[in-house]
């Protein structure tokens, strides 16, 4: 039985803290050096007028209800007519995609600072601390877990809420995040000074805009066009009497 | 004498609560930050920018520059700290060169949405209302969901008397913060202003909302109590309607006096005496 099973001591100094310990150090690693590797990221003035324009026809259909219905109207027609706001044309954008040499770069970096060091690590840590049984989890686990928790350790009979040495440095690597912002968000040190010399940009929407505006705007066309008035208004009259 | 350390956190307060208390910003840069400034550490840029600002409003023009320099020093091409020189120039009434500047970013980068806000500012300042306007709608074109921008547009509309395409702003307003009882309360404003039946039905309809969202605002009670009397005196009201809205006149007077009675008197001429500048 898996519960008489005892794991040497030996084990939880030479791999399991220290895979937690190596995982920790690159998150660390990479932060900074994406840091370092980080461009500015120009900001189209066409696509951050339209994530704008985005805002706000969402905010007219989420808050129509406390404008008079004239006024909806009015907005409506201005965004959903023939040359409406949301109608209006725009060159494709994702054509250009990959030619778009900064683009390319972009992409470039951030492979460089998140999948490459993941696959490196990765099977550097497979390869020096494959086939120990590092840890138990605290709960019995069914058999499908298996293939999640033992990579590396093919052994049919082996309780399935032991973790492999493997496992142990997948479950870090996702593990840590919240660690990581722990440790990286007290000392913004290298943030803010970055922040400064960023102009302020939008955030939120704007940066997240997906590259071709038509889609969304398709979507928030129609869900406009299919919006009758409804008042969210207290009734006048027996407001005040309550 | 506080120490460092306490006044940082000061100003770290002002900044996150976003509290303009210029005076008591450029007392703690004079007490303390002025001889420390390289003891500031992680914090140093951002404290230098909000003691700039502080020493704008003012008119510091000595502690402004000192921390434009320290700025420059660390960030040559900073956009963000061009905008703060440019602000120093027009808090010393230099507005050619403060628009120049601010021109110069634009051209730059012409998503800059800050410098394109202070250009509206130095137009407003110069007593430009209508080129201020034309700037304004020009900037909201383009980041359509500014909400402050809206905001500032129906100001200056209300400043020239153009109550409808105020009204329009303020809906906007409305819109993107649809639970804020002064934007209702606002609005209800300016379309009683505007007069005529309809605007004022929809008038009290908007104090109404006001007060029903803050109790305690009585600026909307009595709103909703001109706008009811205003609706009595007209001749269309029919008779049940007509009682109903006497009903609520009555209730608003005797709500409003019964508000005044819970204060004293001399409570009211204070907060008055502080409305007097």
């Amino acid at each position: 039985m898996s519960a008489d099973l005892i794991v040497d001591p030996q084990i939880r100094f030479w791999v399991f803290l220290p895979i937690v310990v190596i995982t920790f150090l690159v998150g660390i690693l990479r932060h900074y050096a994406s840091i370092l590797l980080s461009s500015q990221k120009k900001v189209e003035m066409q696509q951050l007028a339209d994530s704008q324009l985005l805002l706000r026809a969402r905010a007219l259909r989420e808050n129509s209800g406390y404008i008079p219905k004239n006024s909806f109207l009015m907005r409506k027609q201005a965004f959903n007519k023939e040359d409406g706001y949301l109608m209006q044309k725009r060159p494709p954008v994702t054509q250009n995609m990959m030619t778009d040499p900064s683009m390319m770069t972009d992409m470039l970096k951030g492979n460089l600072t998140n999948v490459l060091p993941m696959i490196i690590i990765g099977g550097w840590i497979n390869w020096v601390f494959s086939g120990f049984i590092t840890t138990k989890v605290p709960f019995p686990l069914t058999l499908r877990f298996k293939p999640m928790l033992q990579r590396g350790i093919e052994l049919s009979h082996l309780d399935a809420s032991w973790v492999s040495s493997a496992s142990w440095y997948f479950l870090n690597v996702f593990g840590l995040r919240s660690i990581y912002t722990l440790v990286l968000g007290e000392n913004n040190a290298a943030d803010q000074s970055r922040q400064m010399q960023e102009q302020m940009q939008m955030t939120g929407a704007a940066s997240g805009m997906p590259a071709d505006p038509k889609v969304p705007f398709k979507a928030e066309w129609e869900a406009l066009e299919i919006m009758e008035h409804q008042s969210k208004l207290f009734d006048a009259e027996d407001v005040l009497q309550e | 004498m506080s120490s460092l350390k306490e006044n940082m956190e000061k100003l770290k307060l002002y900044r996150e609560h976003n509290i303009r208390y210029s005076r008591e910003i450029t007392q703690v840069w004079n007490e303390t930050i002025s001889s420390n400034i390289d003891n500031l550490g992680k914090e140093k840029h951002i404290i230098l920018e909000q003691v700039c600002i502080a020493a704008i409003d003012c008119y510091q023009l000595k502690i402004a520059e000192k921390c434009i320099h320290e700025l420059y020093k660390e960030f040559p091409n900073s956009s963000r700290i061009r905008i703060l020189e440019s602000m120093y120039h027009e808090a010393d009434e230099n507005f050619n060169r403060a628009l120049q500047i601010l021109n110069d970013i634009v051209k730059k980068d012409i998503t800059n949405s800050a410098a394109r806000k202070r250009k509206i500012a130095i137009c407003k300042a110069l007593g430009r209302n209508t080129e201020a306007i034309k700037e304004l709608v020009e900037y909201l074109k383009i980041f359509m969901a500014d909400v402050e921008a809206w905001q500032e547009l129906s100001e200056l509309y209300i400043s020239e008397h153009e109550y409808s395409k105020a009204a329009f702003c303020v809906e906007e307003l409305i819109l993107h913060n649809p639970h804020n009882h002064l934007l209702h309360q606002r609005y209800a404003d300016i379309r009683y202003s505007q007069g005529g039946m309809e605007n004022i039905e929809l008038a009290r309809t908007y104090y109404n909302q006001s007060y029903k969202l803050n109790p305690k605002n009585i600026r909307a009670l009595y709103g909703s109590y001109l706008t009811t009397t205003a609706l009595l005196n007209s001749q269309k009201v029919s008779g049940k309607k007509k009682d109903a809205a006497v009903k609520v006149v009555d209730w608003c007077l005797k709500e409003i006096k019964k508000r005044y009675s819970e204060v004293k008197v001399s409570e009211i001429e204070e907060s008055l005496s502080a409305l007097e500048i």
